[in-house]
């Protein structure tokens, strides 16, 4: 059925804003990490999108310009922020601790705008049911 | 429901219609299904809907990996695909009682 395309696009775009999601908290529980399995402290993590092309689309020309989201790789920042705390176990020699690089500001922001595109997505979602519904009143 | 959809935009006339009369003018091509099975594929595909709509709340229950959102579109597909069914089905009647009441 036609709407099943529109409710594909929906479902994907759900998935990577909930994979966001993920990530967002992963860094803001990792805030104050200092040891990992890899050595070292916790490193940012960020997530990439990419598009991916609609298959069972409406088919034709409109199949290629619809395209789906995907989420293509969960990256590591490198940078680490270094802090002036020699009673730290994890302290260098010079004293110094390097703690995860995350700010809390713009995790946060990350955050509003992954749970705005959620509810984006279910409202599009819901646009598309009524659109439906709406159809199926024809000739009543 | 693919099936439904008018092939090339002309109006196919009905299946029993040209399997009797072949020389209809106009007649797109020759119609390989009758109106029963089109309507057999059409429920089938509408249960294999409701039955992922049951393995996908099924999942949502026992696995906590499986994401609530795709349940909810599964059950919403199911829904709105077993609405359309609804509709067929009481265009179908409306048309049969109708030839009921004709006068005789």
């Amino acid at each position: 059925m036609d709407f099943l395309a529109s409710f594909k696009i929906c479902s994907s775009g759900l998935s990577a804003q909930r994979a966001k999601m993920d990530v967002i908290t992963s860094n803001l529980a990792n805030m104050e990490t200092t040891k990992t399995r890899e050595g070292g402290p916790y490193r940012r993590k960020k997530v990439v999108f990419a598009a991916a092309p609609l298959q069972g689309g409406f088919g034709g020309l409109l199949d290629k310009a619809l395209s789906q989201v995907k989420v293509e790789k969960v990256v590591a920042e490198e940078g680490v922020r270094l802090i002036f705390d020699p009673q730290h176990p994890d302290a260098d020699e010079r004293g110094m601790v390097a703690k995860p690089d995350v700010n809390l500001m713009e995790e946060m922001v990350e955050m509003l705008a992954a749970s705005r595109n959620f509810e984006a997505c279910v409202t599009a979602f819901d646009a598309t049911k009524s659109m439906a519904l709406k159809a199926m009143d024809i000739g009543k | 429901m693919d099936e439904f959809r008018i092939k090339s935009g002309t109006i196919l006339p009905p299946p029993s219609l040209v399997k009797e009369n072949e020389s209809i003018a106009g007649a797109p091509g020759k119609v390989t299904k009758d109106f029963s099975s089109l309507l057999q594929e059409a429920i089938n595909d509408i249960n294999k809907l409701q039955i992922q709509a049951d393995e996908a709340i099924t999942k949502v229950q026992l696995d906590s990996a499986t994401s609530i959102h795709e349940a909810m579109i599964a059950l919403e597909k199911a829904d709105i695909s077993f609405r359309t069914m609804m509709q067929v089905r009481n265009k179908i009647l409306d048309a049969y009682q109708e030839i009921m009441r004709m006068q005789v």
